[in-house]
């Protein structure tokens, strides 16, 4: 805080002061209360003071930009509905995707015809694929002797769940991808799209060469600063090559005083 | 032609709002084409980081199509979608439970300070405006939420004292008030780094 103690005990202002401040400083404020503070202004230092500084910090605060939105990742929702058809697995609750991936180990083991053993001799798992089938034994698939003769005899079980799963899986893809449809921008008209994909295209251009010209004028600010140093430095160095020479100068003629004056004296 | 030629003013939002609750998605999309760069905006300077804020912006005009056919219009269609997307960034805040950090790429500040520079501005002037945007996105950032809520709604977003009251629901003194405590410390914290960045 710039403000002395005198100008901070000085304001007299009835009412709330600090609220009216930012009122009147912002502008939305009723007609009375602000030709109440346009009159106690010219006798008040503390508020002068203080509207100056907050307009002042108003000003700093409007140098602040987010990065630009189509640097940022185009359109957040019509020309990228990508990660929105991303997500909708994610709507699935986890149950239903535990339930899948049990379901889809399951019908693969099916489907290779699994053989999961356990003896004496320990755990083996084969594929039935290589299982041989006893010469002589005739191969029945009817429905009666499932349980004995299929090698899996839930595969039937397990393929009515995945049917049901895929079907839930189905309706929750088709509630979230709804609002996605909406941004696609497939119905977007093609012209619009065009558009702007061109203006993305633009912007994408100026923008590099923008970056460019403050890379290049960053360079030269850099080499500038250098040269300045640079100067300095040699200045400087040349200023203690004078001194020193200055000091050895002086030296010289102390010595040359001195000769002088003692040649003078030997012949008296 | 003469006199006959169709001039529609654009829709408004609440026409395209009800559009859209009548099932045209193009209607919608207006809407998002409309409002997603000030939601952003808003999002970015409430949190402070860029994909998040992208993220709160997707998922705000995700949670109003979903809310549309609610959509009662007793507030401005702006107002409602400000409002989830605030909630959207009081959530964020919770859930990462920390200040917003407002760290915004130096790279992507200094292309769009040179996109947003006069033609006549010297580079040493646009070194000193990449300097104090740094400044004040830190001095954002150490500012409570509601503060800070309060500032990008009136600074930044235009909107009076009373639709901030409103929105963030509290007394119209209280916005007032958090306003000049806000700017307080803000003029503060940049006296700060002016003096600072004088001295080095």
């Amino acid at each position: 805080m710039v403000m002395s103690e005198t100008t901070r005990t000085a304001c007299g202002f009835p009412g709330d002061r600090d609220e009216t401040l930012i009122a009147y400083l912002y502008g939305d404020i009723d007609p009375a209360t602000r030709a109440a503070f346009d009159a106690h202004l010219p006798a008040c230092a503390r508020c002068r003071d203080e509207l100056t500084a907050l307009g002042a910090v108003r000003t700093q605060l409007s140098t602040w930009s987010p990065p630009s939105f189509a640097v940022a990742g185009q359109s957040v929702l019509a020309p990228s509905p990508q990660p929105l058809a991303s997500k909708w697995w994610q709507e699935v609750p986890a149950w239903a995707q535990v339930a899948a991936a049990l379901v889809f180990l399951g019908v693969g083991a099916g489907l290779a015809n699994l053989d999961v053993h356990y003896d004496r001799t320990g755990l083996s798992v084969r594929t039935g694929w290589s299982r041989s089938v006893p010469v002589g034994v005739a191969r029945d698939f009817s429905p009666a002797s499932a349980n004995s003769a299929n090698p899996a005899p839930w595969r039937a079980d397990m393929t009515a769940l995945e049917q049901q799963l895929r079907t839930q899986f189905r309706a929750s893809a088709t509630n979230v991808a709804n609002p996605v449809n909406v941004a696609n921008p497939v119905n977007a008209s093609n012209p619009e799209l065009i558009r702007r994909l061109k203006a993305l295209v633009d912007e994408s251009e100026k923008r590099q060469q923008r970056e460019l010209a403050l890379r290049v004028a960053e360079v030269l600010r850099d080499v500038n600063t250098q040269r300045q140093a640079d100067l300095v430095k040699i200045d400087r160095t040349l200023g203690v090559l004078q001194n020193n020479t200055g000091v050895e100068v002086m030296r010289n003629r102390q010595m040359l005083n001195y000769l002088v004056t003692a040649s003078q004296q030997r012949p008296q | 032609m003469k006199g006959t030629a169709a001039f529609r003013m654009p829709w408004t939002d609440e026409e395209l709002v009800a559009k859209s609750i009548g099932g045209d998605s193009d209607s919608f999309n207006e809407l998002v084409l409309r409002w997603e760069r000030p939601i952003y905006a808003l999002a970015y300077r409430t949190i402070g980081r860029e994909e998040d804020a992208r993220d709160v912006c997707q998922e705000t005009f995700l949670r109003a199509f979903r809310a549309l056919p609610g959509f009662r219009g007793q507030a401005k269609f702006s107002s409602w979608l400000y409002r989830i997307a605030l909630n959207l960034c009081r959530d964020w805040m919770r859930r990462e439970r920390r200040a917003p950090t407002v760290q915004a790429p130096e790279d992507v500040d200094l292309i769009e300070m040179a996109a947003a520079a006069e033609p006549s501005e010297s580079i040493e002037d646009l070194v000193a405006r990449k300097d104090l945007t740094r400044a004040v996105e830190r001095a954002m950032a150490l500012l409570p939420d509601e503060q800070r809520t309060a500032i990008v709604l009136k600074e930044y977003h235009g909107l009076t004292f009373q639709e901030i009251a409103e929105l963030v629901g509290c007394p119209l003194s209280t916005v007032k008030t958090r306003l000049y405590q806000g700017l307080t410390v803000l003029r503060r914290e940049l006296a700060k780094t002016e003096k600072r960045e004088r001295w080095s």
